[in-house]
């Protein structure tokens, strides 16, 4: 029955063209939306794996590691850097800040000792080395030498690094502990956390020892709604890619009752004549996500931070493209295993 | 012994609620080699017959015997292997799917029949150059004519040589000049080990028969004298799908024409009396009795008579200018 399932294929290739068209476009802009979910996810790692801390320590009541919203001085990062099992301490500045270019850019801001924990991997130019100078973080349309006021302070960008968004693909600023205290907390000696190296087995009083994966959690946290509604759209995506498949198919199966009718009449097994169907339906949806591929492509070229879809992605594509085959298949297999084959006695 | 035996053969089926028996209790026995005639009018059970013995529907009662083989108790499988194995069926419409072409078409009963795909294409060009359709194997069936579709279909019928091939209207979308060559090709199907029925209402195929089956009761053609009937309260006259060739005027009395609903109810449509008539359209028209025509609570007396009988009568009735 393979040749009637690619005859019709062939017969109805119009509508099929059509169907296999949209699909591939809504494959397309899911696979996109699942790159998108894992950079947000990825980003977080990131950006907490650029402190090469083991944990981070933060006041006890603070509610989270990475976005503290309480501060510790930052002279205790001393006390916690001399603690039983700390190899290293540094106190840092975790915050937002707005970048006044042609169009105001909201950004992270990090703050950080300059040579100590937090430095990112620059890929143009130089690290901080002192105050006043400033590293950016991809999406932001510096370059290296430029110069401008953030916050009432001069800073000069001194280089450039790839990546580290976060928070949703919000570009980053680095820049040193001094100047971030400076425009966070008028300049008073503060710091959100202090990230270590080692295991501190002791901290001073209030103070508590966050894991790594815990600082990564907090982030997450704060982009949960995000993911859970691209999520939510993703699933949408894929029930529509259902509803446009299985339309074409039903549509097909509405046309063939007779030849439904008339194969059952001369004792072609049902199950042959179901089987065609959902071949048909998994053809369509297998080669809806194929062209999903290249249509991805150009729809990630309007992204404002980069998707991120490797081989797991493209399994998952092709995984969802069969289930959605044989879930689109269905209503047409019901109309199939319905068809009297009487009908075929009736008159044209 | 018969090649094919019907017994007591009762179909009935719901239609707009009420039920129809178009065949009913039907004795027929057919030989191999057979070519026999469904005749009748629309309506008349043709096709609702072939089906039954196509076993694509389960008769209220009786049996259809095909060589050793109880048709009408196949269920399942079996019904599919029979249907696939056992019988060929040449459609009214043709039904060949459009998308496939002439070969595949007929390729599809031996490929459902796990034939090889070598095996299928070689029985199925076999066929085609048999009906003479050996050069349009590879069109497809819009781009045929009727004729060449018919064959196509004959052909798909006979791909796994069955001993029975049922044709169902098999002239009625030809031409006079493409009826010929199906006609020669069905009156050569029947040879010894198979059998063919036809159904029809065309006349132009009964020189070809060996065995005419007349579905449609025929009214005598011969003169009849007028019968009185006479029936006790309750007691039925006809009942509905019976034959019917006589018209009734009651005398004394009342006749209640009631209608068998599917879910074996009666409906009451009217109610008869004296000076009154019924019963003529199953003669007129050849068809079967649509209602029961019963007594009611008292004694009833009935002229029946022939339809000329009767348009004879209500002529001389008429008022004359």
């Amino acid at each position: 029955m393979l040749t009637v399932t690619v005859r019709d294929l062939q017969y109805r290739y119009r509508r099929f063209l059509i169907g296999v068209l949209i699909t591939a476009l809504v494959f397309g802009v899911a696979f996109i939306f699942d790159g998108v979910k894992n950079a947000v996810r990825n980003e977080a790692t990131r950006i907490v794996d650029v402190f090469g801390a083991d944990a981070w320590v933060v006041t006890a009541d603070s509610p989270g590691s990475f976005l503290s919203t309480k501060v510790v001085p930052a002279s205790l990062s001393q006390q916690v850097a001399s603690s039983p099992g700390v190899e290293r301490a540094a106190p840092v500045i975790l915050g937002r800040t707005t970048l006044p270019l042609h169009s105001p850019l909201d950004v992270n801001l990090v703050g950080y000792v300059p040579r100590d924990l937090g430095a990112p991997p620059v890929t143009e130019g130089r690290e901080v080395r002192r105050p006043g100078e400033m590293v950016v973080g991809s999406g932001v349309d510096l370059d290296v030498g430029d110069r401008l006021d953030l916050s009432g302070v001069r800073v000069r960008v001194v280089g450039r690094a790839d990546g580290l968004r976060f928070l949703f693909g919000t570009p980053t600023v680095f820049v040193s502990l001094q100047d971030a205290q400076a425009m966070q907390f008028d300049g008073q000696p503060l710091a959100t956390a202090v990230p270590v190296v080692g295991k501190p087995q002791s901290l001073p009083p209030g103070l508590v020892a966050r894991s790594g994966p815990a600082a990564v959690s907090d982030l997450r946290r704060v982009i949960k709604g995000g993911i859970d509604t691209i999520d939510f759209v993703s699933l949408l995506m894929w029930l529509t890619t259902v509803g446009i498949i299985g339309s074409v198919i039903y549509l097909a199966a509405l046309e063939r009752t007779r030849d439904f009718a008339v194969l059952g009449a001369i004792g072609v097994p049902r199950r042959q004549v179901v089987g065609g169907l959902v071949l048909e339906a998994l053809f369509l949806a297998v080669l809806s996500a194929v062209l999903a591929l290249p249509i991805s492509y150009f729809v990630s070229l309007g992204l404002v931070f980069p998707a991120e879809v490797g081989a797991t992605e493209v399994f998952r594509l092709f995984a969802v493209a069969i289930v959605v085959g044989l879930l689109a298949s269905l209503a047409a297999v019901r109309k199939a295993f319905t068809a009297d084959p009487a009908l075929a006695f009736q008159g044209a | 012994m018969p090649f094919i035996t019907v017994r007591d053969l009762t179909i009935e089926y719901s239609s707009g609620g009420y039920a129809v028996r178009p065949i009913d209790k039907l004795n027929l026995d057919l030989q191999s080699g057979e070519l026999v005639l469904l005749l009748g009018a629309s309506g008349s059970g043709k096709t609702t017959l072939l089906s039954a013995f196509a076993s694509l529907l389960t008769p209220e009662s009786g049996t259809i015997q095909v060589g050793d083989l109880d048709v009408t108790s196949l269920r399942g499988k079996e019904r599919v292997r029979y249907r696939r194995d056992g019988v060929g069926i040449v459609f009214q419409a043709f039904n060949l799917v459009p998308s496939l072409t002439a070969r595949e078409n007929v390729m599809v009963p031996l490929r459902g029949a796990r034939r090889t795909r070598s095996t299928a294409r070689r029985r199925a060009e076999e066929l085609l150059a048999m009906v003479d359709l050996g050069e349009r194997a590879r069109h497809r069936p819009a781009d045929l004519s009727g004729g060449e579709q018919q064959r196509v279909a004959i052909a798909r019928a006979l791909a796994l040589d069955p001993p029975l091939v049922l044709a169902d209207e098999p002239t009625a979308h030809l031409d006079y000049v493409q009826v010929d060559s199906v006609l020669h090709i069905l009156r050569e199907l029947a040879q010894p080990g198979r059998a063919v029925i036809v159904a029809t209402h065309d006349e132009r195929l009964l020189p070809l028969a060996d065995r005419i089956v007349e579905l449609t009761p025929r009214a005598p053609g011969e003169a009849r004298p007028p019968e009185r009937v006479l029936l006790e309260p309750g007691e039925v006259l006809f009942r509905q799908g019976d034959p019917g060739e006589l018209v009734y005027v009651v005398e004394s009395g009342a006749i209640e024409i009631v209608r068998e609903r599917a879910d074996g109810a009666e409906e009451l449509l009217d109610v008869v009396e004296p000076s009154g008539y019924f019963g003529e359209l199953a003669p007129m028209f050849g068809l079967r009795r649509s209602a029961t025509a019963r007594a009611g609570a008292e004694r009833t007396v009935l002229i029946g008579m022939t339809l000329r009988e009767f348009r004879a009568q209500r002529a001389e009735a008429a008022p004359t200018s």
